[in-house]
């Protein structure tokens, strides 16, 4: 647990210096480019430039520059957005809880089901059900994210029109209680939550479902079919138990994937989070912002990372030795 | 009384050409056969794309937004190129895409991974340092950033895919090279004056190659995956019209969804896409079933 | 009588073949036996031959479908239950403690947690009363709290096989299956789990049914065994009796395969392997590698029928006896003094398929006159001898040639027992002219088959060499080519290597034992050299006199001889070794 901390530590040094120095060091200096009245991404917003300027300080020596930036990371300044002139951490902060909402809402439900169906399926080997979920499964952890999204679009949002389309709520609506609010929230995480689940749980479903057919083949499984217990207990208590380790250690590789894919689908379904924030900023090559968005993100799979190594070390009393 | 090799070599090839096709549908399984098939159709169509499509995808063959007809049976996107060509060709710049990723990513995994694996000691120690770092960073906020510093061209991109999809792969094959190093005949070799270019193709390179191989299908697929993705977000090559590019372009048109023009110009790219991925991770389990029969079978 | 605890009739356990879906394999093929209250039973049988697949059937492990027959346990029916019907009976009634204490255990709960969960699932405890039942369980073994509160990787393996076993006993079974005990462990853990298992046995007069191939500890825990082969059984009986003299050929051969202290006898396998599971033997499914197989072994299963006090499947009733001397008689008269030698007197004794009898004894005990007898050079005058049952002062004619082709003797002095005029190939094509056996191409390739067999050159120029050409040892080799030529079934060796030094000797009596494994023969050998005769014989009979004055199996009479006489000769028997006193021990 201590190396995979300090591991995350240096990872994360890693990525403020690569935010650093990428678009110092890759080819087409395009910063410079923001500055430079002949190009084609000058910025003619005086201010903007001058914010722009003051934050790169690309005329300083590198090491003043490395300096600057990490301290002023650290202490939550990011610069200034190009295209909306608004501090990048406030932008950030308001794209954020949308993400988060999404990502989580949907890897719980992903995990929830992915368990559940994947032990399921394990008990029931080979039967009919099995099959179908099987090939199910395959076909969903295949499909690209937005591709499933776009097909759940069409089918619920344009063709049976029961959700709506785009967007994180009602724009300018105005909410009589709390509940109300709930309501037009969760109508419009529904579709981008439940297309997120969909690229999820297909793998997760497929581990599940090997990790437990693993399990049960193993001999204490035997023995403890042979001492008589019931088959609840056998399933939850002991199968489930030891299939969820390598489940929950898939979930480090996973996390990354479900923040990425929740990038996809808010472009998608135009939902406020992080992602429509880095669409958008990219058509502007608005490159303070996607530096941004990419340092919470990176910052963001990190600690989902060892999260869920810890509770991997929590639940396998094997590694607890280490 | 000599006979010329390559005639024999050449008969034998083709008579046993269907009895080797047997014997590797079935050590790859159902699964790995059917992304076999699926990727060779692939690659048939993008080899083949200029004799297949029936205009030039860059050609305005018709008026913008026409219906599938007899002409266009897909019919035409917004500016009047012929959808069913575009899609033709896309195969061809997917498949690129994935060679190109593939390979460069396995070239830097086995020099890497291999000299790591075969070094041992200080180096193997470093270099897996810097694996782990580069794995545990997140890919595609990396290359967004990347993509939109570097600006569009497809070859930066599958430069770019090399270079982070290497460690990965590195790993698994320093760890085969990690113990084959210690495996009893490659000390025997040594043991008889082999010097290290004789062990490298001899016994190791021979053992990591189906790791090469499972290699290669996994690279491709990320590439397909991480290209059709960036394409659609508008960080593709613009002058490279592929299956994510399409989708892109599609979704550009205002009232897409309302219309039922997403059958025809959304739907096919994104299948296309799908079933590529499909093939090569079907493929890919294929061959890693092959790598280890002792798995269970599900 | 009363009936059995748990009686199993018939039962078949088949799986399909995991490389050919439409295979059966037959792990377990009609095995029946009972186990009454307080009693063991040892099955015994190499790996493979579904001792395991028993044990499991036994508690139900197996899918629905794959068992057929009866298991009894005081008289309901086990085999027609569901995995519902089964749950009570499991680990309550019938506990089973498995092989790989490993494995048995989930890695991921405390291990008291596991011993405490069946008896909450049967006896209903509450929590805390399940603890403190398991902590008196695992104290009796010697562990303690510690144990209970730890994971499995946190305990070394022979902890964890006593753990198990505390939790199979965990809910006072009737029936305890142990799965082989005693594998893997160093000798003392392995006499602490005996014992163990032994108190347990006593204080609770719980039936046990002991898996194993380690036969030592079948001697000490059962009472009964039995004695699996390939799926079906072959022997049944009495621990004492199947362990020490079994019938069965196979339970015979495992024996001799078993390494065991008080046996100086070299190890000897059975010839040949298992049986493919899915494709076994028709017939009798040992016939392959059986010495004795006739006809009808290759075409019928032999049941498994009673011979004596115990069960043998074998068509021949086991191990057949190939000589039986009884009360067995020859006197000489000196010439016209009218002074008689009674050279046997009373003599009684068995050869049975594949044994080694041993006789030993000094220079006029009789056993050459002894020797001859058996081979039908001279003729007793009372007792009789019979050849696999057949009396052979009954015989006449072709009966009689035919049994004396399948007794043939190794004399003692070979000069003189080989004619000087001969050559090598006619002496030992000899057997095969008298008895008129094949063409003379084939009677050839016959001597030199026995010649090579020997270790002999059987080439032209050696073919063509006469007696006095040939070295002692070479001569001595070339009569027991000779012997072997009619390949008999039966050989008796009188002082066979007197004539050849140590290294010679070695050789020899390893190649004759081969042969004798190879065909099942018997041999009798004679021989005053006590040490030689220790390294292969099964049985020693020791003679004096004339008179058979002590018999018995090998280990016994050199390690516990009863007769006075017996004891001088062992302790005049050469041995040379140093001590630390520095003084050679030596005997003569």
């Amino acid at each position: 647990m201590k190396s995979r901390f300090a591991l995350t530590l240096v990872s994360l040094w890693a990525v403020l210096t690569l935010n650093f120095l990428l678009p110092r060091w890759l080819p087409g200096d395009p910063l410079a480019a923001l500055l430079d009245p002949d190009s084609s991404s000058y910025v003619y917003n005086a201010e903007v430039r001058g914010a722009l300027e003051a934050y790169y300080g690309l005329d300083r020596p590198l090491g003043e520059q490395y300096a600057a930036y990490l301290t002023g990371a650290l202490g939550g300044d990011l610069g200034r957005s190009i295209r909306l002139n608004q501090p990048v951490s406030d932008l950030l902060r308001e794209h954020l809880s949308w993400t988060l909402l999404l990502t989580l809402s949907a890897l719980i439900a992903a995990s929830l089901l992915g368990v559940i169906a994947g032990s399921e399926a394990a008990w029931r080997r080979r039967s009919a059900a099995d099959r179908l979920l099987v090939v199910t499964g395959v076909l969903a952890s295949n499909a690209p994210v937005f591709f499933t999204g776009m097909i759940l679009l069409i089918l619920f949002g344009v063709e049976l029109r029961w959700l709506p389309l785009a967007g994180g709520r009602t724009p300018f609506a105005r909410y009589d209680n709390a509940l109300e609010q709930v309501r037009d929230y969760g109508a419009h995480l529904l579709l981008p939550a439940l297309t997120l689940t969909l690229a999820l749980v297909g793998s997760k479903f497929l581990l599940v479902r090997n990790s437990v057919i693993g399990v049960l083949g193993e001999d204490f499984m035997l023995v403890a079919r042979a001492k008589g217990l019931s088959p609840r207990r056998l399933k939850r208590h002991h199968a489930l138990r030891n299939a969820i380790v390598p489940f929950v250690h898939h979930l480090t590789a996973h996390a990354g994937f479900a923040i990425t894919g929740a990038l996809f689908i808010e472009t998608l379904f135009n939902y406020p989070g992080m992602g429509r924030l880095i669409f958008e900023s990219v058509v502007a090559r608005d490159y303070p912002v996607i530096q941004g968005v990419f340092l919470v993100v990176s910052v963001l799979v990190l600690c989902a990372n060892l999260l869920a190594d810890w509770l991997t070390a929590r639940l396998d009393p094997r590694t607890q030795e280490a | 009384m000599q006979i010329t090799l390559p005639q024999t070599a050449r008969a034998i090839r083709q008579s046993r050409a269907p009895a080797a096709i047997r014997r590797l549908a079935a050590s790859l399984g159902a699964e790995g056969a059917i992304g076999l098939a699926l990727l060779v159709a692939f690659a048939i169509v993008g080899i083949s794309a200029p004799l297949l499509a029936p205009y030039d995808p860059a050609a305005f063959s018709g008026a913008p937004l026409e219906r599938p007809s007899a002409d266009h049976r897909l019919g035409t996107n917004d500016v009047g190129q012929d959808i069913l060509s575009e899609l033709i060709a896309g195969a061809r710049i997917s498949l690129a895409v994935a060679l190109g990723a593939a390979g460069g990513t396995v070239l830097l995994a086995v020099l890497i991974g291999g000299a790591a694996g075969y070094a041992g000691g200080w180096i193997d120690a470093a270099l897996m340092r810097v694996v782990d770092v580069l794995m545990a960073l997140p890919q595609l906020p990396l290359l967004i950033l990347i993509t939109a510093l570097l600006g569009a061209g497809l070859g930066q991109m599958v430069l770019v895919f090399a270079a982070l999809f290497w460690p990965g792969t590195a790993r698994i094959i320093r760890a085969q090279v990690l113990s084959l190093r210690r495996r009893g005949y490659v000390a025997q070799a040594r043991g008889f004056g082999a010097g290290p270019v004789y062990i490298l193709r001899r016994h190791i390179l021979p053992a990591i190659g189906p790791l090469i191989v499972f290699g290669l299908v996994t690279a491709a697929a990320r590439a397909v995956v991480f290209e059709a993705g960036l394409a659609f977000l508008g960080l593709g090559d613009p002058t490279a019209k592929s299956w994510g590019l399409m989708m892109r372009y599609a979704l550009n048109l205002p009232g897409l969804l309302l219309s039922d023009r997403w059958l025809w110009w959304l739907l096919p790219p994104g299948l296309c896409v799908t079933v590529l991925i499909l093939a090569l991770n079907l493929l890919g389990i294929g061959l890693e079933h092959r790598l280890d029969p002792r798995l269970k079978r599900p | 009588m009363t009936a059995p605890l748990l009686a199993v009739e018939n039962l078949r356990v088949t799986f399909a073949a995991p490389d050919d879906p439409h295979a059966a394999i037959r792990a377990v093929d009609g095995v029946s036996f009972d186990l009454a209250a307080g009693q063991s039973l040892a099955i015994v049988g190499e790996t493979g031959s579904g001792k395991t697949t028993l044990a499991r059937a036994l508690l139900g492990l197996h899918p629905a479908g794959a068992v057929a027959g009866s298991i009894r346990l005081d008289g309901a029916e086990l085999v027609a239950l569901d995995e519902q019907g089964w749950r009570p009976i499991r680990w309550r009634r019938i506990a089973l403690a498995v092989q790989n204490a490993g494995t048995a255990f989930d890695p991921v709960q405390r291990v008291g947690d596991q011993i405490a969960e069946p008896m909450r699932e049967h006896l209903g405890l509450a929590d805390s009363a399940a603890r403190v039942r398991a902590l008196d369980l695992v104290a009796e073994l010697g562990l303690g709290e510690r144990h209970l509160r730890s994971y499995p990787h946190q305990l070394s393996g022979g902890e964890k096989q006593r753990l198990m076993l505390a939790m199979a006993l965990s809910c006072a079974p009737d029936v305890l299956i142990v799965d082989e005990p005693t594998s893997g462990q160093d000798m003392l853990t392995r006499a602490k789990m005996l014992a163990f298992l032994n108190r347990v046995r006593q204080d609770t007069g719980i039936s046990l049914l002991l898996i194993s191939h380690d036969l030592a500890a079948v001697a000490r825990l059962a009472d009964r065994v039995a004695v699996l082969y390939a799926g079906k059984l072959a022997e049944v009986g009495p621990a004492r009796d199947v362990l020490q003299r079994p019938r069965h050929p196979y339970a015979w051969g495992l024996l001799n395969a078993y390494p065991n202290m008080t046996t100086a006898r070299d190890l000897r396998g059975v010839r040949g392997g298992l049986p493919d599971p899915a494709h076994p033997p028709t017939g009798c499914r040992f016939h392959p590698r059986c010495t004795q197989a006739v006809d009808e072994c290759r075409r019928i299963e032999p049941p498994l029928q009673p011979v004596g006090d115990w069960l043998v499947a074998c068509h021949l009733g086991g191990l057949q006896t190939l000589l039986r001397v009884d009360r067995l008689a020859k006197t000489f008269s000196l010439n016209g003094n009218g002074f008689r030698v009674e050279a046997v007197r009373d003599a009684s004794l068995d050869v049975l398929e594949g044994e080694v009898v041993a006789v030993i004894g000094e220079t006029g005990s009789g056993k050459t006159t002894l020797g001859r007898l058996v081979a039908g050079m001279l003729d007793p005058e009372s007792g009789a001898i019979a050849f696999k049952g057949q009396a052979l002062d009954s015989l006449s004619g072709p009966a009689l040639k035919d049994v004396r082709k399948q007794v043939q003797l190794i004399p003692q002095d070979p000069f003189d027992t080989v004619s000087p005029r001969l050559k090598v190939a006619e002496i030992v094509r000899e057997p095969l002219d008298v008895q008129r056996i094949g063409a003379p191409a084939e009677r050839m390739a016959a001597v030199r088959e026995a010649l090579a067999a020997v270790g002999l050159p059987d080439g032209d120029s050696f073919l063509a060499r006469r007696p006095h050409e040939l070295s002692g040892g070479q001569l001595q080799r070339l009569v027991i080519a000779r012997a072997l030529v009619l390949e008999p079934k039966l050989i008796v060796a009188d002082e066979p290597m007197s004539m050849l030094d140590a290294s010679e000797q070695a050789k020899l009596i390893n190649l004759l034992k081969d042969i004798q494994n190879e065909r099942g023969m018997g041999l009798l050998l004679i021989s005053h050299d006590v040490a030689l005769v220790r390294k292969v014989a099964d049985r020693i009979v020791v003679m004096r006199d004339g008179a058979i004055i002590e018999s018995g199996p090998a280990s016994r009479v050199v390690t516990q001889p009863q007769h006075a006489y017996t004891r001088a000769l062992l302790s005049a028997a050469p041995a040379f070794d140093w001590f630390e006193d520095g003084d050679p021990v030596s005997g003569g």
